[in-house]
């Protein structure tokens, strides 16, 4: 049911292989000249910047152009007729993505991304529009659940079809909205909301071990990751405020912390396993996606440890944590390096891919504008410490005490 | 349910929704999308094994590089870089909240030789474990010392933050610290080839030029674009005259990719205004070309990314100005669109297989 070939998508990775093992000088140039012409995919695809440009300017005519539509044809029309059209736009929007893939052969080309990314929208807002426009209580409909169900399953569908990996991301966002209409209590819907992730994590585990090294590695890798840090959000208390997205979707207002001590302390207690065992996971499978949610999760868990036992935060303690990253880091480096070979269990910290230089490049530069900005303080006007200090530039020396 | 191998088929419930034809002429010998391929698909290792068999790639290579796909060894080199900046980080904004808090009870002397002695430490580190220069790219020594460096820099601003404010050593001539620390940085950067040091030396020479003129009695927002394209001028200048002697060249992109950005920003501002917007949206013109001449030659598509968003919003906020009917305007939104996607389609054709 996906939309491209296994074949074409498999042809690919291999292209994207052979491209990295060329950058970093493990095939000489003639071979390269020859893989290449083996890994002909037929599918047009474009560097990154090409395709947020051209998402970009999708967005603007789509947008535009249904605009225009509703300015000409509907203004002074009904929610019903809009919602109706709004659902009308979605079919054709989501059409058109399948159209354009299958007539010009886009890969991750900005195009079909923003018409599928439309066609959700339009969904859920025809749907929201077309049934449930005028409806101001202050409790939700019942059926009302059906927008976030419905926008979540499509999501799920273009991730499938098209897997586009923010699809899923979508979908796992749609997720957090349904338990607030079916219950009130509030540990019921961190329940409910983990509950939801966990079965799609077993559903994605068990359909993944049957794709290790293919195509569709990466893809149930992502969603794997995901779904572990869905997980983690929903059961860390100071982290996520189920309230809030219920707030913004229904208008019905909720009291917060209403949780039992016993659901409480046995969050607590999840909130310090689940880093380990995600972590457990993604070293056992070897999975970059799962080792930096479970090393997330972790260092999440740190924040997270002291608001949760009611103790007082120090100024110190963002400190004592980055002595904490830097000696694991470090210690991991020499543990790994001392091994034969620089390999300990199959891991080194050694680099192995040119795509690891080129993030690292491209993330140091980056990082270098924008960190000073970020960790040095703001002026101390009162005794409330706040992150973010520091003018433009300067490196954050601009920042007062 | 059939379908023939080179259409797409869609089903609804079963049955066929529609059917495309998908294959172009010049399609025929590569891989498709039909999905009766699914199945005869080969994995990378597959694929290794038939180079092997062919000779492609020799017994040794094959070994390696299926060993390497099936992520055998596993890096971790990424991971640990981010562990060491998440750490850095996290420990300078420790420190600053520490000192802004505690600044009172600790006392000047202790608060300075602390950062001093951090720093100096950082240094010491940096200058004894240091590789020897060498106008090329040269690799960190260690996995640490870029961070140990960044660290320093990162401190020296705190502490120099806190040397101005709480003994106000230059009067609050703050401009003077930025020039300071811009020439440290640069020095640094160029030293010990770090890029994170190199962008914190490009933050605050810009933040040198903001500085400098709201010291001005007479400033407004065209004066501030005039030197941000002084700003440009000199950092694009100075980066190209670097990278033209060969020093440290890597660091050309990041130059320009600053300076592009500035650029834009400065000069849409001008084409905002209400007057005299006229050499400004000459100037935009003129950068746009030349960001997408650049890019396209030196198949850098961020400049011609630049070009593309930056030159739409700012021929479109000028030709909007004297539109007043909503129709109007999303009917030219709609046209333009059309023709910008239609004109990087083109682009795209000829450059974006090669990622």
């Amino acid at each position: 049911m996906r939309l491209y070939s296994a074949s074409a998508e498999e042809t690919l990775r291999a292209r994207k292989f052979v491209k990295d093992w060329a950058a970093e000088s493990r095939i000489d140039g003639v071979q390269n000249q020859r893989l290449e012409q083996e890994t002909v995919s037929g599918l047009r695809t474009t560097n990154i910047f090409l395709r947020l440009v051209f998402f970009f300017f999708t967005v603007i005519i789509v947008g535009a152009t249904v605009g225009l539509f509703f300015e000409v044809f509907l203004s002074g029309s009904s929610q019903q007729t809009v919602g109706i059209f709004l659902l009308i736009f979605s079919i054709v929007c989501y059409a058109a993505a399948e159209v354009v893939v299958s007539q010009f052969r886009l890969y991750r080309f900005g195009i079909e991304e923003a018409l599928a990314v439309f066609s959700v929208g339009f969904l859920c807002a025809g749907i929201e529009i077309a049934f449930f426009s005028g409806y101001y209580s202050s409790q939700p409909r019942g059926d009302q659940f059906l927008i976030p169900l419905v926008g979540s399953v499509f999501s799920l569908w273009i991730w499938h079809r098209f897997g586009l990996w923010y699809a899923f991301l979508a979908a796992m966002i749609f997720a957090p909205f349904l338990p607030g209409y079916w219950t009130s209590s509030h540990a019921a819907q961190h329940m409910i909301v983990a509950m939801v992730y966990s079965l799609g994590l077993i559903w994605i585990a068990a359909v993944r071990s049957g794709h290790r090294y293919d195509y569709l590695e990466d893809a149930y890798s992502l969603a794997e990751a995901l779904l572990w840090f869905g997980i983690y959000l929903a059961l860390n208390l100071k982290l996520s405020s189920l309230d809030l997205p219920a707030r913004w979707w229904s208008p019905v207002t909720r009291n917060a912390s209403e949780f039992s001590r016993s659901f409480y302390w046995a969050t607590w207690v999840l909130i310090w396993s689940l880093p380990a065992a995600i972590l457990a996971r993604g070293i056992r499978l070897k999975d970059r996606f799962v080792i930096a949610v479970g090393a997330i999760a972790a260092i999440l868990t740190f924040i997270c440890n002291k608001p949760y036992l009611g103790w007082q935060r120090h100024t110190w303690d963002p400190m004592l944590l980055g002595i904490l990253l830097t000696g694991v880091a470090l210690f991991t480096r020499r543990w790994l390096s001392r091994g034969p070979g620089g390999v300990r269990n199959g891991f080194t910290a050694a680099r192995l891919s040119g795509k690891d230089k080129h993030w690292m490049n491209a993330g140091s530069a980056v990082l270098g504008l924008i960190s000073p900005q970020s960790v040095t303080p703001r002026p101390q006007t009162n005794s409330d410490f706040r992150f973010g200090g520091g003018a433009s530039g300067g490196g954050g020396a601009s920042s007062d005490f | 349910m059939p379908s023939e191998p080179n259409q797409l088929a869609v089903f609804w419930r079963g049955k066929p929704f529609w059917n495309v034809r998908w294959v172009d002429s010049q399609a025929d010998n590569v891989d498709t999308l039909s999905m009766s391929e699914n199945k005869t698909s080969m994995t990378i290792l597959t694929r290794l094994g038939r180079w092997k068999e062919q000779g492609a790639i020799s017994p040794e290579q094959h070994a390696l590089l299926a060993s390497l796909s099936r992520r055998e060894p596993f890096s971790l080199f990424l991971e640990l870089n981010i562990l060491l900046y998440a750490g850095v980080l996290a420990f300078v904004a420790g420190l600053g909240w520490t000192v802004t808090t505690w600044s009172q009870q600790l006392g000047d002397v202790v608060v300075l030789t602390v950062l001093s002695l951090i720093l100096a430490a950082c240094l010491w580190y940096c200058f004894s474990r240091g590789p020897a220069w060498s106008p090329a790219e040269t690799p960190a020594p260690s996995l640490i010392f870029d961070y140990v460096l960044y660290l320093g820099s990162l401190v020296w601003c705190v502490e120099l933050a806190y040397l101005e404010k709480q003994l106000h050593v230059l009067s609050g001539q703050w401009d003077l610290y930025l020039l300071a620390t811009a020439i440290l940085f640069f020095f640094l950067a160029y030293c010990f080839d770090n890029r994170f040091v190199l962008s914190l030396a490009l933050s605050s020479l810009a933040g040198w030029f903001g500085l400098t003129i709201s010291h001005w009695p007479y400033h407004q927002d065209s004066a501030y674009r005039q030197y941000a394209l002084l700003y440009c001028l000199l950092v694009g200048g100075g980066g190209a005259f670097l990278q033209h002697r060969g020093l440290k060249s890597h660091f050309f992109g990041t130059y320009l990719n600053v300076v592009a950005n500035i650029l834009f920003w400065a000069v849409l501002s001008g084409v905002f205004d209400r007057q005299d917007y006229g050499s400004w949206f000459v100037a935009l013109l003129i950068a746009c070309g030349a960001s997408l001449a650049w890019g396209l030659t030196r198949r850098q598509f961020a400049f011609v990314a630049y070009a593309a968003v930056y030159g739409y919003v700012g021929v479109s906020s000028l030709l909007l100005r004297t539109f007043n009917d909503t129709t109007a305007v999303l009917t030219y939104f709609v046209i333009t669109g059309v023709a910008m996607l239609v004109g990087l389609i083109l682009i795209a054709r000829r450059f974006g297989r090669s990622e």
